[in-house]
């Protein structure tokens, strides 16, 4: 609790957080608006993936007039936007179920795949990035580099097969897919989580390298610290900025890659939610879904910044 | 270890990335197999004396396409991350130092790109543009940009608070000869291994893309497209996907030490 | 040990970002002392794994079925997709089903009368439970089609039944159907799965799946992961079958097959990749099983293009593709060169009727003849626009590459389902190759061919038009005597394949791959998992059980 004198209106923090929560506003709208433009605007029409061909067309335009997809678009988005404003996402097409529960049905997972694969990365990375970062040349160095190189260069969609045949088919140590327990977290998880540690393992070393050419390093050193703890001391610290900026920066394409992931694991989350919303063009759950993941990334972002501020004191809350 | 070479990093990133270079505009001069041609009695065919890669699902000869793929992949990412690498700069540059509410304008923006599930953008770009190679760069610029963007406004922003800036900005330095010779070290090294790792997730993007119908048509072989065609083998032929993915992890491999390099040439003048 | 370590950081995860962030900067700095790490992580993993003592749920009795897509629905009156269908074919009975051969037999009725070109009776057997133990009645019949037949259900099936005039029930094991004028294919209008009188539509608040009479009721179903099916305990149950079956949705086909090969999937249909079937067939436990199927492949031309108007490209066109080295090679043998859209099996095949084999000397001279001169580089100026799904790419590239040979520039547009689907339904197209799945009543020639029948009232979609298949087809429709119909469609299949609105290219063979274990699975020609319900499950298996 703040102390009552200093008042909360004017504590900086608050002011940020509130700040910061209303930026979210511009950017839902944004993405809300791209969202509908583009679903709307490309070919394809959900009451025909729904009813299917032999549908008669009275038929069809009896659903279309019922779903009020043959009113005008700009009244469609009209509806839209006034649904978002009181937080009713719509009704899904072929799923006949309200978006919002669909979503909350699904998120769980995906979050819970985004939080391991993110996990992974940073379990991985830290590791790599320190071994490279405190010999740079050394066999170490070029060991995890290659990882590095190796985990930027496989694409999920290979990447998981591959780990799904070591682990799963020949070393039987873990399941192939679904959603379960532990043992069925690990293999997505790695594979999601691969590239981000390959990119977080890089910039570890490239900020270790950093702080060891630094001044204040050889200041250190020559106050006698062991070079290796001084490197743990400063250099994590400082480069503690860079990842959380990283995984900010990432964070699109750790959402973006849960699509991919879900479909190869059989994962049931909001990946494949949209996937199969884009093909039947569900129009209100893949504008559900987007904003979903938009608001996920802009959260996560909001929170790597608020972060970002408490590890380096240099960055001001302004 | 007594003699090293200053700068490794540079020297092995520039010998790789030249390798890769000559061998594609070498490569089908010398291995002579067409990379186009089909014959349905080799599809999948293992590595031999002729088809030192083997052959694709279509019989086609997966060195050759390899070869002959290099061209556009290295091309079409070299030149996407260089125009995303300028543009992203430019807006993060000119965002950090506008400040208030082009600021604010300009990150929403990124937020929203960054945000956006690539593969509904790739399906409308596809469905709007079409194929065609313009049309494949003008897709992947628009999803490539932002990366570069928030790392030249952040470390813009930094730099702004530092005291040594403030001090020389307040005996009036022109603010822009000062962000120059402070801004250049210190965002150097992130845009190089930005601009790497964007290369090879380029490459990718090409892939998802070509599936959907932008970009390269077929027949006309992309590292991209290989690797994409090359899933469903995976079991079977895994030699359709080492040739590309070799050839990609090089590149990527290769561009990554290019980029060290530069970082750490650039880092030591300051 | 390492195991727990590694969990508690897991369970870190929970908490705030920033405790998790310092918690792990002091392990991480633990273990930076040791320097240890790359020799570590591997391990640590494997351990974590071990902590799991992973089991399968698998209880015995189950079998698990790997389908690709979610079935759209649990409802056999509003279910369209193939993977419905075949799921709902082991829930729900209906008046008639059809046999190995395609013939309509009875099903819940044991007797089908023609009393009248436009009257059906069906009577129905005695005795047959829903599986909660209600006996199915004419009613529960009766109130099926009305539901679907009611405007408000916008059932996609309301247009396949439009033909019915009145359906009756005069007492509770007699169900009478009358059409307005004498309809052939009436016995298709009665292979509606059926409901309990009462069952209300799909809600908002999707009510529980509907129950049936047939073999299985539907316990769970969670979209995008799996639907459970369990024996109606009221259908008798032959010993030894699957007491319950376990469809799991897995939309990646490699990790269907390994689903396969690791023993965790026990039956696969139509979803494997046809290159990945040897390796497959060489695990001792999997058996991998072939037969002739009745789905039908084609090249639609788009007639409204002048050039594919002319008879002689469309020609040279089915001579320049080369359908037996395809069949050879990509398809690794799993289908048959067809001649049309019936296959040999179906009662009204025409064995006679022109065919096309590979012959590019007679595609160059026939294109010469069109005008279409070859120029120096072997190309005569004609050049069309080939659209498909991203999994159709490979055979687009085969074709490409034989229309070349012949002079003929075919440019590849690969689109995502929706947005091909739109296109081709909107006629934006030149040429594209799709499929027929279940075709059985030749009537189907109607929906295709007819040239009233473009979309969206029918599936005509390259807009061809002749007089001559528009008098047979609408003839066949209403010509009762199996004799005459079977006359007029030969007639149809002969103009068919003289004419090429379709190169017809193959009818792919059903290819099931399956756990030995499942003795004795009867595969029928389209496809169905029908005998899912009869196969008998023999000891525990081979593969690889998770112990």
């Amino acid at each position: 609790m703040a102390p009552a004198a200093e008042g909360s209106g004017s504590d900086p923090v608050i002011n940020y957080l509130v700040r910061r929560l209303l930026a979210l506003v511009p950017v839902a709208l944004g993405v809300a608006t791209l969202t509908f433009a583009i679903i709307h605007l490309v070919p394809g029409d959900p009451v025909v993936a729904m009813l299917g061909e032999t549908a008669a067309p009275a038929d069809i335009v009896g659903m279309r007039h019922q779903l009020g997809l043959d009113r005008p678009l700009l009244e469609q988005y009209a509806a839209y936007l006034g649904g978002l404003a009181v937080g009713d996402l719509g009704e899904s097409i072929s799923y006949r179920k309200p978006v919002s529960r669909l979503i909350a049905e699904r998120f769980p997972a995906t979050i819970e795949l985004a939080a391991a694969g993110m996990l992974v990365a940073v379990l991985l990375a830290f590791p790599l990035g320190i071994i490279a970062g405190s010999n740079p040349g050394g066999a170490g160095d070029l060991g995890a580099m290659g990882f590095a190189i190796v985990g930027i260069s496989i694409p999920h969609i290979y990447l998981g097969p591959l780990l799904m045949i070591l682990f799963s088919l020949d070393l039987r140590w873990l399941p192939l897919t679904g959603r379960g327990g532990l043992e069925h977290l690990v293999l997505p998880a790695v594979t999601l989580g691969t590239a981000l540690a390959a990119i977080l393992a890089r910039m570890l070393r490239q900020s270790l390298i950093r702080v060891r050419e630094s001044d204040y390093m050889r200041t250190a050193l020559s106050k006698g610290l062991s070079a290796r703890s001084a490197l743990v001391r400063h250099g994590l610290k400082n480069a503690l900025t860079s990842v959380v900026t990283i995984i900010g920066l990432q964070m699109g394409a750790l959402l973006s890659g849960t699509l991919i992931t879900e479909i190869i694991f059989s994962w049931p989350g909001i990946g494949r939610l949209l996937i199969s919303a884009i093909g039947a063009r569900d129009y209100p759950v893949v504008e559900g879904c987007v904003l979903t993941f938009a608001m996920t990334y802009v959260i996560v972002n909001m929170a790597t910044d608020f972060v970002y501020a408490i590890v380096d004191p240099r960055v001001r809350i302004s | 270890m007594n003699v090293r070479v200053r700068n490794p990093s540079l020297a092995i990133g520039v010998t790789t990335v030249a390798a890769v270079v000559v061998a594609a505009i070498l490569g089908p001069l010398l291995f002579r197999a067409d990379p186009l041609s089909i014959d349905l009695a080799n599809t999948l065919a293992g590595p031999s004396r002729a088809h030192p890669f083997g052959c694709d699902a279509l019989g086609r000869d997966v060195l050759a396409r390899v070869l002959s793929g290099a061209r556009l992949s290295l091309s079409i990412s070299t030149v996407v991350v260089a125009i995303s690498l300028v543009v992203g700069s430019l807006i993060g540059a000119t965002a950090a130092l506008s400040g208030g509410r082009i600021d604010n304008l300009v990150m929403r923006g990124v937020d929203i790109v960054l945000a956006f599930p690539g593969i509904l953008l790739a399906i409308a770009l596809a469905a709007i543009l079409g194929p065609g190679l313009i049309d494949l760069a003008i897709a992947l610029t628009a999803m490539g940009w932002t990366g570069y963007a928030r790392i030249v406004r952040g470390e813009v922003l930094t730099l702004r608070e530092r005291d040594y800036v403030l001090a020389a900005e307040s005996l009036g330095a022109s603010r822009s000869r000062l962000l120059m010779r402070h801004l250049i070290p210190g965002v150097v090294g992130p845009l190089a291994v930005q601009a790497t790792f964007g290369i090879g997730g380029i490459i990718g993007a090409e892939a998802a893309l070509s599936f959907l119908g932008l970009g390269a048509l077929p027949p006309t072989p992309s590292w991209g497209n290989m690797l994409d065609a090359g899933r469903a083998f995976l079991l079977v032929a895994p030699h359709l996907t080492t040739a590309p993915g070799l050839a990609i992890g090089l590149s990527i491999l290769g561009f990554n030490l290019l980029g060290d390099g530069i970082a750490q040439k650039v880092g030591h003048r300051a | 040990m390492e195991c727990e370590r590694l969990a508690s950081i897991l369970l870190l995860s929970r908490q705030s970002r920033i405790t998790r962030n310092a918690v792990l900067t002091v392990w991480i700095s633990e273990w930076t002392a040791r320097l240890r790490f790359v020799a570590q992580i591997a391990p640590a993993l494997v351990a974590l794994a071990g902590c799991g003592q992973y089991r399968t749920d698998r209880s015995p009795g189950t079998i698990q079925v790997d389908i690709e897509t979610s079935p759209t629905s649990t409802d056999p009156r509003f279910a369209t997709d193939a993977t419905s269908s075949r799921i709902n074919e082991l829930i729900f009975d209906s008046l008639v089903k059809t046999d190995r051969n395609g013939q309509f037999v009875g099903h819940l009725a044991d007797r089908v009368e023609h009393p009248s070109p436009t009257e059906i009776v069906f009577h129905l057997k005695h005795g047959v439970r829903f599986s909660d133990g209600r006996e199915l009645t004419a009613r529960d019949v009766i109130f099926t089609y009305n539901s679907i037949l009611a405007p408000e259900s916008m059932s996609p099936k309301r247009a396949g039944i439009e033909q019915l005039k009145s359906i009756d029930a005069p007492d509770d094991y007699t169900v009478v159907m009358t059409t307005a004028h004498p309809y052939a294919p009436a016995l298709e209008m009665a292979t509606e799965g059926i409901v309990p009188a009462g069952t209300s539509l799909p809600s908002k608040e999707n009510a529980a799946a509907p129950i049936g009479s047939g073999p299985f009721q539907m316990v769970g179903y969670a979209r995008d992961e799996a639907a459970r099916l369990e024996r109606n305990p009221y259908y008798p149950y032959p010993s030894g079958a699957p007491r319950s079956i376990l469809f799991k949705i897995v939309p990646d086909p490699t990790v269907r097959a390994l689903e396969l090969a690791e023993g965790v999937c026990d039956f696969s249909g139509n979803n494997i990749e046809y290159d990945v079937l040897p390796w497959l067939g060489s695990h001792r436990f999997l058996e991998v099983s072939r037969t002739p199927g009745t789905t039908y492949k084609y090249l639609s031309f788009n007639f409204r293009d002048a050039r594919l108007r002319d008879l002689r490209v469309r020609r040279a066109i089915a001579y320049a593709i080369d359908r037996k080295t395809i069949v050879n090679t990509i398809l690794r043998g799993t289908g048959r060169v067809a001649t049309g859209m019936l296959s040999p099996e179906n009662w009204a095949y025409e064995a006679n009727g022109t065919t096309y084999s590979f012959d590019p000397t007679k595609a160059r001279q026939l294109l010469d003849q069109a005008g279409y001169t070859a120029g120096s580089n072997g190309m005569r100026g004609l050049r069309f626009e080939y659209k498909t799904t991203p999994e159709g790419a490979r055979l687009g590239e085969v074709f490409q590459a034989m229309l070349q040979r012949v002079g003929i520039e075919l440019t590849i547009r690969t689109l995502d389902f929706a947005t091909y689907y739109a296109d081709i339904q909107a006629g934006s197209f030149d040429l594209t190759s799709l499929q027929w799945v279940g075709i059985n009543d030749p009537n189907s020639y109607y929906m295709v061919f007819d040239s009233q029948k473009t979309p969206p009232h029918g599936q005509n979609r390259g807009y061809y038009s002749n007089p001559e298949m528009d008098r047979l087809v609408e003839a066949g429709m209403s010509t009762v005597d199996p004799k005459w119909r079977k006359k007029i469609y030969g007639q149809v299949q002969q103009l068919a394949a003289e004419e090429l609105p379709y190169v017809s290219l193959w009818w792919v063979d059903n290819v099931a791959v399956m756990n030995r274990r499942l003795v004795g699975f009867d595969a029928y020609p389209n496809g169905s998992f029908r005998s899912l319900a009869t196969v008998t499950l023999s000891g525990p298996g081979g593969g690889g059980q998770w112990q």
